[in-house]
């Protein structure tokens, strides 16, 4: 991959929302090809995730375990088909493989587990213990003298698992700067709105008051997301938050938004229309 | 010969050793739960506050964070009580520690009714069950000094999970410090011909007693410390029965899911169709109390264990 910092900004917005709809295709086909998995989490969390993947994380896919790679956690787990496409799609094992998700034998399990596949540091699948371990990344990265930064992606649902807010307390405790938390934040988990399911707002005083510090960003317009995550990595003494309002099932117009498509896997129909859509073939 | 009375508790003895092994090795760390000063943990945090965690009364969080720290091949130790590290943290330890199988070690204080005088909620009476089902976990439980100490060297240098049970009291010593053991090993601190008296931490001193008494009565109990509960010593315990033909499992644990459950089912699968009878909890919550008082009300006493192997030793004629 060419180094990203030496193409223009135009050049690197225009080149990662090329990949985010090939992550979006690969979201909507593995979940197809497996009847099973998460839709809408992924795609909501697609934008995000390209640009860390294909610009910002200092990784390399040929020495996959290398001491000062950046981590990254995906603590809402159920996402993993967004993780294990931007994987593919990097470079870290072959793009056909993502076909096998949850299937017996497979390294694409259900949930992500860390050992099975390349670039994949930590397990998740139950919330709020993903973001846990980031934080002991972040505590290993210091003591071992290491710069790099970890990544770790919430769920706005995830938020009302308690775990979560000992972890941010303990993070503030160390002044993990060297972590940042994207939240996911499109309103929607299992059973409904998430803001009536257990309403969290404010998210960002919440975050505040734990003293961290708080970004926000649209999480579809890859200038934003580009924006908002270099300043987040920068060292301030805090551990960063940064809200990413995003829209689940994002880029599939019959997905966006829409509670059944949190676990819900696409006909052959709907995975053609999906497919076009996210080509711009169709209207 | 009785046995002399214990210098530290368990807790204690396994943290002192992991003091003195901190001083050549800088590669570890310590997690703790804000009950440092409890399991001792502040003592190894006093000498090495950079590598020492205190992260509040969190533990689910605290072993999400030690599965972090142990990401990269790191070896964490997470001290605190029994009852909270295997029930409010289980899951953390099920599907991050023990799936990915990282080197976390954890360091379970307050085991069965040793914490007699806090209460049920600080007794661990199914933390064996909890830990021993888990895969890829090693479990160990010392009943002393010697064999604590020697649990830390354990812990540190077997790869994976290790969970390790230890005790509120000092109670008494049982090995010569330079006694040594081994993950899957066990040892017999007393020999006997007539009945089998498979045992773990406390109640090995328990059963060391217990075959006393049935030593003045004519009987001889073998008493056999089974320190590593998972794996487990097998060729011992076919070894001793090949003797004594009778089999008593004392443990301070639900009598359910624990070593007595392990060893009937062992003896079900191997034909081995000898007396058995299992001293524990009987499905039943203990209560506050002292200690030696609570392990007599409840049959974990030296008398009960006695007073149960001579009916197992008439069983068998």
């Amino acid at each position: 991959m060419t180094n990203p910092s030496a193409r223009s900004p135009e050049e690197r917005v225009a080149f990662l929302e090329a990949k985010a709809r090939d992550v979006r295709r690969a979201i909507v086909e593995m979940v197809h090809s497996a009847q099973s998995g998460h839709c809408g989490g992924s795609l909501s969390a697609a934008d995000f995730v390209t640009a860390l993947y294909f610009d910002l994380m200092d990784i390399d896919p040929a020495e996959p375990r290398k001491p000062d790679r950046d981590r990254f956690v995906l603590s809402k787990g159920h996402a993993c088909p967004v993780w294990y496409a931007a994987l593919a799609l990097r470079g870290y094992f072959p793009v056909e493989e993502l076909s096998t998700l949850r299937r017996n034998d497979s390294r694409l399990q259900g949930h992500p587990v860390a050992t099975y596949l390349p670039g994949v540091d930590a397990t998740s699948g139950s919330l709020g213990l993903g973001f846990g371990q980031a934080l002991g990344m972040a505590l290993d990265a210091r003591l071992s003298g290491r710069t790099n930064t970890v990544w770790a992606v919430l769920g706005d649902g995830e938020l009302d698992e308690g775990v979560v807010w000992e972890t941010a307390a303990q993070a503030a405790k160390y002044r993990l700067d060297n972590l940042v938390a994207i939240v996911d934040r499109n309103n929607l988990q299992n059973d409904g709105r998430a803001d009536d399911i257990l309403p969290m707002e404010p998210i960002d005083r919440k975050f505040e008051s734990f003293n961290w510090r708080v970004l926000e960003m649209d999480g579809h317009d890859m200038r934003q997301v580009l924006a908002t995550l270099e300043k987040a990595r920068e060292r301030t003494g805090k551990p960063t938050c940064v809200i990413a309002r995003t829209v689940k099932g994002k880029g599939v117009s019959f997905m966006e938004d829409k509670r059944e498509w949190h676990g819900k896997p696409p006909s052959d129909e709907e995975r053609r229309r999906a497919c076009e859509e996210i080509e711009g073939r169709t209207e | 010969m009785s046995l002399p009375p214990a210098k530290a508790p368990t807790r204690r003895a396994i943290m002192d050793r992991l003091v003195e092994a901190a001083r050549e090795d800088r590669s570890f760390v310590v997690l703790d739960s804000d009950i440092g000063y409890s399991t001792y943990s502040y003592l190894f945090g006093d000498a090495y506050p950079d590598r020492y965690f205190n992260l509040g009364i969190a533990e689910l969080g605290t072993m999400a964070a030690a599965a972090g720290l142990a990401a990269d091949g790191r070896t964490v130790f997470v001290c605190g009580y029994g009852v909270f590290l295997t029930m409010r943290a289980l899951e953390a330890v099920r599907s991050f520690v023990c799936y990915p199988r990282l080197n976390v070690k954890i360091f379970s204080s307050h085991a069965g009714v040793t914490a007699a005088i806090d209460g049920v909620t600080h007794q661990a009476t199914e933390d064996l069950a909890f830990m021993a089902t888990l895969p890829n976990m090693t479990v160990l439980a010392p009943c002393d000094s010697a064999s604590a100490r020697a649990a830390f060297d354990l812990a540190r240098n077997t790869p994976g999970p290790v969970f390790v049970r230890l005790m509120r009291d000092p109670l008494k010593e049982v090995y010569a410090p330079e006694t040594t053991f081994r993950v899957g090993g066990s040892h017999t601190p007393r020999r006997g011909d007539d009945v089998t008296i498979a045992c773990l931490g406390d109640m090995v001193i328990q059963a060391v007693e217990a075959a006393e008494l049935l030593a003045a009565e004519g009987i001889s109990a073998e008493v056999l410390d089974l320190y590593s509960l998972k794996p487990w010593d097998e060729a011992a315990l076919a070894k001793s029965l090949d003797r004594t033909g009778a089999l008593l499992v004392a443990e301070n644990h639900q009598r359910r899911n624990g070593l007595g459950y392990e060893l009937a089912a062992w003896c079900m699968r191997n034909g081995r169709s000898v007396p058995f009878a299992q001293l524990g909890l009987a499905d039943t919550f203990a209560e506050s109390g002292a200690y030696a008082k609570t392990l007599e009300k409840f049959g974990l006493d030296a008398a009960a264990i006695a007073r149960t192997a001579r009916d197992l030793v008439a069983r068998k004629n």
